[in-house]
């Protein structure tokens, strides 16, 4: 093969490569590093741990997109332990219940995640520390939608600050 | 060798028309392929059922023939940390592109602009940061941000030089000294859902209740957060005057204007930048006098105190700030005790 027509082809499949990997990466549409049903289980998980009441909880909040973007931030480092946690956490549903954590009532849910936590406490703790962030942290990370905790505990934002004035 | 040249310069040609051909590709889309890139989703999705779903991206961000070069600059920076899997943790509108942005608001809002761009909101950078008065008074800080030059990226020390009291000062980015300080989406946000504005209808007739207090887009630019807080959100006030509740308005608007015409922490009338109505003001909303863009006040004591009432006052002529800067009367706080302190004679009747 001349190795003009070569670098011509490899020039074309890198454009196309290139094309197809930004309409559709490894992770779904409205992800920047789960999966769709990686999403699910995680938004599941953590509606489990901070659930609706007369307040929104970590559903509403928006925690799942905080772990997601933060995923590839800050949090990169425990890409991994999420990849095996959550398919641990689906495993575990599905020997119990048959159907994936999502899929489950709040009550096998609930019964789901005692497991997790006796079982794997590392995860438990990690997914539950980064649910608490997501939810009461400041919104400008993506989790904590429209300041709902924030609005939960009465706490006025953005606070009203004067300042002393020159001229009296 | 001709080829190589020949290769090259096809390979470059296709490069400048690379970002180009990409963004006339999105932007035929309606706005639909710009969030292939999922984190445009949410903003897609806003702007979809905003009160501006009618205007199309390009007409705020820019058109795919622009000969802009920091236009498609920015789109190939995007597109390249979108490839690497590093886009921003939340996506923002620039500095340079809210100024922009006046312009693209003044071709459907000119009455709007027009009164805002003649009132004291339409301030340059170079009225707000370089005041000799304030900055020998005051230290400027950062949190002068927090209301003038909002979007600006970047601390005050980026802004301004030096940062003391003894001057001269300096923008350090000269292209912004004729540039607002407080530009059109410092309070409304573009993207928040809401109706599209309908015209009033040609008759004048007045709505009522129904009618429209609040326009959806009205927002404050929360710069430490980088993202909007509807008007709703916003917290109001409890004024007081020493140990008083004082009453105030029940106009929603007025969150927007404390946020920088705030209290201090005391929540004092008149301490800080606190304007709230007390005396014979007490309870009007700062709304009822200062109109929305031009904050021009002159006629608007008419509202409320017409020529024919039966107070037969012109109080526009009394002595109070508003008829001279000089008076003792703030307008905003003066009380009929003031002036009468051996008492407030009875009402002339005409």
């Amino acid at each position: 093969m001349p190795p003009g027509q070569w670098k011509r082809r490899t020039f074309l499949s890198a454009g196309v490569a290139a094309a197809v990997s930004c309409r559709s990466g490894p992770h779904g549409p409205n992800w920047r590093f789960f999966t769709n049903e990686e999403g699910r289980t995680v938004d599941a998980v953590c509606e489990c741990l901070i659930p609706e009441d007369r307040d929104p909880g970590a559903r509403q909040a928006g925690v799942v997109d905080y772990i997601d973007i933060q995923l590839t931030k800050a949090l990169k480092k425990h890409q991994r332990a999420y990849r095996q946690g959550i398919a641990m956490v689906d495993a575990t549903a599905r020997k119990r219940f048959g159907k994936s954590f999502a899929d489950l009532d709040s009550g096998q849910q609930a019964d789901v995640l005692d497991d997790v936590e006796q079982n794997a406490k590392p995860f438990f703790q990690l997914i539950l520390a980064h649910t608490q962030q997501g939810f009461y942290g400041d919104p400008r990370h993506g989790g904590n939608r429209n300041r709902a905790s924030w609005k939960m505990l009465g706490l006025p934002y953005p606070q009203i600050r004067g300042r002393q004035r020159y001229d009296g | 060798m001709k080829r190589a040249l020949a290769i090259s310069a096809l390979l470059v040609v296709a490069t400048l028309l690379l970002v180009p051909g990409a963004s006339l590709y999105y932007e035929s889309g309606g706005g639909k392929g710009c969030t292939r890139c999922h984190e445009m989703q949410t903003l897609y999705d806003q702007w979809h059922t905003s009160s501006h779903r009618g205007i199309a991206c390009e007409k705020c961000h820019g058109g795919a023939l622009t000969m802009d070069a920091a236009f498609h600059w920015n789109n190939a920076t995007r597109v390249y940390s979108h490839l690497r899997g590093d886009p921003p943790e939340r996506l923002g509108f620039g500095n340079r592109y809210v100024q922009t942005m006046v312009e693209q608001c003044k071709d459907c809002h000119r009455q709007e602009h027009a009164a805002w761009q003649t009132g004291p909101h339409g301030a340059t950078y170079a009225r707000i940061f370089l005041d000799k008065p304030h900055n020998t008074k005051n230290m400027l800080i950062d949190d002068c941000l927090r209301c003038h030059g909002m979007h600006f990226e970047g601390g005050i020390g980026a802004l301004v030089a030096p940062v003391n009291r003894t001057g001269p000062w300096r923008l350090t980015r000269t292209e912004l000294a004729a540039m607002p300080a407080m530009p059109c989406l410092t309070c409304h946000e573009m993207h928040r859902e809401g109706p599209p504005l309908k015209k009033i209808s040609l008759e004048g007739s007045v709505p009522g209740p129904s009618q429209e207090v609040t326009r959806p887009s009205l927002a404050l630019f929360d710069r430490r957060a980088q993202q909007y807080i509807p008007v709703a959100d916003l917290p109001m006030p409890a004024m007081l005057e020493g140990t008083r509740a004082v009453k105030t308005s029940p106009d929603r608007r007025q969150a927007l204007c404390y946020q920088c015409h705030a209290p201090l922490a005391t929540m004092q009338v008149g301490s800080g930048d606190d304007r709230t109505g007390l005396g014979v003001h007490e309870g009007i909303s700062c709304l009822a006098c200062h109109a929305q863009h031009g904050e021009q006040t002159r006629a608007s004591c008419a509202n409320c105190h017409p020529k024919m009432s039966n107070c037969g006052l012109d109080v526009e002529k009394m002595d109070t700030t508003f008829a001279s800067t000089r008076s003792k009367h703030n307008v905003h706080w003066v009380k009929c005790q003031d002036c009468h302190r051996a008492g407030v004679p009875k009402k002339k009747l005409t």
